[in-house]
Formats: C-alpha cells, sequence, structure tokens
C-alpha cells in the first residue's frame, strides 16, 4: 500500500530529468519523441497480440523493450508500469497480464497528450 | 576514441548515441549482440563498449563471454547496462567478463566518469603491450646493430631447416667475418668498430630480401639465412652479400675505411638431416678456409666425399672431378 502511495507521486513526465539528460540540447529532445511517437504505439500493438495470445516471451520481451524507452524519456510511472508487466511475464502470471497492460495503456493515455502538448509548444 | 553501443531500443540508443558524441568519442552503434561482437572483432574496432543486458541475438553477458575468449587480442572494456541493478544480476554480468555496470536510466555525468575509467585501464594496457614489445625486441636483437642476436637467429635457422627440409627447399647459410677488424679497433678505437659494425649490418640487411634473416653471431661474424634458395644461384647469391661491404668505403668519425669480408657458404640440400650445431660447424670450417686463403673471399662448405671404393669402374661425378 505504501509503495503504491509513493507511486502516486510521481509524475507522468520529469521534462526536468529528461532535459537534464539530454544536455539541455532541444534537438535531440526532439529526436527523442519523434521515435518515441514511432515506435511507442507499435510497440504497444504488438504488446495487446502478445497478451491476447499468452506470448510470455513475447509479452516480457516487448515490455522490457517498452520500459527502456519510457525510462530513457524520463516517463516514470509509464515505465514502472512497463517494468511490472514484464516481471508479470517473467513470473508466469499470464491471468494477471491484461491488467497490467490496461495500466500501462492508462499511463499512457495520460503520458501522449503531454509530450504533444510540448512538441507543439517548442514548434511555435 | 572509438565506443561501441549495442542496445536494440531505438530512443535509448540515440540518447546514448548523442551523449558520447558531446563527450567526444567516435560512436558505432548497432542493434543487437551479434553485431556488437563482429564490430569488436575487426582490426581496430572499439575497445570501449557499452552493452545492453537484453538483446536479440546475443545478450550483453554473451557479449562479453565471446570477447573475453578471444586470446592474444587488445583488451576491450565493456560495460554493461542494466535496468533492474539487482546484486544477483550484477555479480552474473561481471562473471561473464564485463569490467562494470551502470543502471538504466544512466545519468550522464556518471556515465561519463565510467567510461574515463575504461580509457585509464585501456592506457595501462597500451603501456604493458609497449613494454613487453620492448622487452620482446631486446631479447632478440643485438642492442649495437639492432640485427637478430644468435639465440635469435639460430631458433630462426633451426625452423627454417625443417621447413626446407618439408618442402624439399635449400637454405643458405653465409657465415661471414669482417677481414682484420681487429685492427681498427686496436688503431682506431672501439667507437670507430662500434661505426663499422652499425654499416656493415645495414649493408647486409640491404643485400638480401625481406623474407632471409641477418644476425649478428659474434664479434665481427655475421649469419645470413637465405631461405628457399636455389642452390644454382647461391654462390653468386652470396659473394654479391659479401661485395656489399667491399664496394665501397665505409664512413667513419676517424675517415673512410675499406674493408672486405671473408664467408663460408653451406647449402642445406647438400648436406641431408644434420643437426644445426653440425651445419654450423661445417659453415664454419668453410670460412677458416677462406681466410686461410687470403682472405676477401668465398669458400663453400660441400659434404666430404667418401673413401669408399665404387664396386664397379662407375663414372665419378661431375662435381667429384673438378
Amino acid at each position: 500500500m505504501n509503495k503504491e502511495g509513493q507511486g502516486l507521486t510521481e509524475q507522468v513526465w520529469n521534462l526536468a530529468e529528461l532535459l537534464d539528460r539530454v544536455d539541455n540540447d532541444q534537438e535531440l529532445l526532439r529526436d527523442l519523441l519523434n521515435i518515441f511517437k514511432e515506435d511507442f504505439p507499435r510497440t504497444m500493438q504488438s504488446l495487446e497480440s502478445a497478451v491476447a495470445a499468452a506470448d510470455l516471451k513475447e509479452v516480457s520481451r516487448l515490455s522490457h523493450s517498452l520500459k527502456g524507452m519510457l525510462s530513457s524519456l524520463g516517463a516514470t510511472r509509464a515505465a514502472a508500469a512497463a517494468a511490472k508487466l514484464e516481471a508479470l511475464a517473467a513470473a508466469g502470471e499470464t491471468a494477471s497480464l491484461r491488467g497490467a497492460l490496461d495500466a500501462l495503456a492508462h499511463e499512457a493515455e495520460r503520458l501522449v497528450p503531454e509530450l504533444n502538448a510540448y512538441m507543439a509548444e517548442v514548434r511555435r | 576514441m572509438k565506443i561501441l553501443i549495442a542496445d536494440d531500443e531505438a530512443l535509448s540508443r540515440r540518447l546514448l548515441e548523442k551523449t558520447l558524441e558531446r563527450a567526444g568519442y567516435e560512436v558505432i552503434a548497432v542493434e543487437n549482440g551479434r553485431l556488437a561482437f563482429e564490430e569488436l572483432c575487426k582490426p581496430g574496432g572499439p575497445r570501449l563498449a557499452l552493452l545492453d543486458w537484453v538483446m536479440p541475438e546475443l545478450d550483453g553477458p554473451a557479449v562479453c563471454r565471446a570477447v573475453r575468449v578471444r586470446s592474444e587480442q587488445t583488451y576491450v572494456y565493456m560495460v554493461l547496462l542494466t535496468s533492474k541493478g539487482t546484486k544477483e544480476e550484477t555479480v552474473l554480468g561481471l562473471e561473464s567478463g564485463a569490467d562494470d555496470y551502470l543502471t538504466k536510466p544512466f545519468n550522464a555525468e556518471e556515465l561519463r566518469a565510467r567510461l574515463r575509467v575504461g580509457e585509464r585501464i585501456l592506457l595501462l594496457e597500451d603501456r604493458l603491450v609497449e613494454a613487453r614489445e620492448n622487452m620482446r625486441f631486446r631479447a632478440t636483437h643485438d642492442p649495437l646493430t639492432s640485427l637478430l642476436n644468435r639465440g635469435a637467429v639460430m631458433d630462426l635457422l633451426t625452423r627454417e631447416l625443417h621447413r626446407s627440409h618439408r618442402e624439399q627447399k635449400s637454405t643458405a647459410i653465409i657465415l661471414g667475418d669482417v677481414d682484420h677488424f681487429k685492427r681498427i679497433n686496436d688503431t682506431l678505437g672501439h667507437l670507430v668498430g662500434d661505426e663499422v659494425l652499425m654499416e656493415i649490418a645495414n649493408r647486409l640487411l640491404g643485400a638480401v630480401r625481406s623474407y632471409d634473416f641477418v644476425g649478428r653471431y659474434g664479434g665481427e661474424e655475421f649469419l645470413v639465412v637465405l631461405n628457399s634458395c636455389d642452390p644454382a644461384f647461391a654462390p653468386t647469391r652470396a659473394e654479391e652479400i659479401r661485395l656489399a661491404i667491399s664496394h665501397r668505403p665505409i664512413q667513419t668519425a676517424k675517415g673512410p675505411l675499406d674493408l672486405t669480408m671473408s664467408a663460408g657458404l653451406l647449402l642445406s640440400s647438400e648436406w641431408g638431416v644434420k643437426t644445426l650445431e653440425e651445419l654450423l660447424h661445417q659453415v664454419d670450417n668453410a670460412l677458416y678456409q677462406a681466410k686461410s686463403a687470403g682472405r676477401d673471399c668465398l669458400r663453400i662448405a660441400s659434404p666430404a666425399v667418401r673413401a669408399e671404393p665404387p664396386p664397379a669402374p662407375l663414372p665419378q661425378s661431375v662435381r667429384l672431378r673438378h
């Protein structure tokens, strides 16, 4: 319970951390967001199919990839949701995969608009 | 400095790539372990590597193990990137041959600092390799002339004799001795004597092919080994090498000196299977004969003809009669 509570206080997108990581390089930041826009939906789609097929190995691989992508971007909460899914797949908890995927999708729904808003702002 | 990044996830790879480029590295980025291993095996390939743990084809630890299996190659400093960083995982990663590990998402400053540690290790390795190569050179070369020393030229000659016997070819051994060398040392001093020896070494090296050997056998004695030498041309080649010393004066601090060399020649094909000592003894005899004959000449060591009387009056070989 305590852990969950801590999770809630974390930001959807830690822009400050990311800017620090890219050394305030706006061009690189835009680059990364573009890669994300392309790779994230595609990987989510594959993950959806893998969960539907209860393909544990594939769920593990894809959620690992998402975890890396999201954590690099500073999307801490979504990254944690992807990590949870990866752990469940590794533990063979097929029954819990759907719920964890929904949680990840929910985090993504909160994250993507923030990223889009940022991109629209810097483009101006 | 070159650095390899292996990560199958495009966003993290791009971020790493840019971070390292900014730190001044020449970055090679690949998306799986097999490509990473290939890059690390290329001659002149990167010696620093950042490897993601989970990757298709070969994972990070498998790349580390594969790289460590190669022997006699330059050291590659490898850092594993992990997302968990549990104690078990860390131990497993280091046991696979990684030098260090970093947890993702990385902090740019820490990453750069850890790579500098890697560069220090590589610098240390470079220095050790250089020192080893220097020692190896010193152990096999004569310090004055930089020619092969006696031990090294004997080793090479032994190998060469085996090879020419196996391939049914001939190795020519030339033992040359500078005529009246002692006089130079006695009248002009050892420094001039050293100058002469260095120049003779240069001339001998200039007179042979790149795959022949020249060694300093003793004080003013030089051993030249002509590999796979056609026996018909060997005397001419030996004579050319000998004349390289006398064809023009040797310049020294005390003025130019006209010097000559006496030499013995032996062709391994004429002697069958003999020990190295026996062959060297024979070529030394030939050199002695050249000295006795008034110096500045070449004598060939040919096997002595057996004194057994032939059972029938067979015609003798052409060589025997001449």
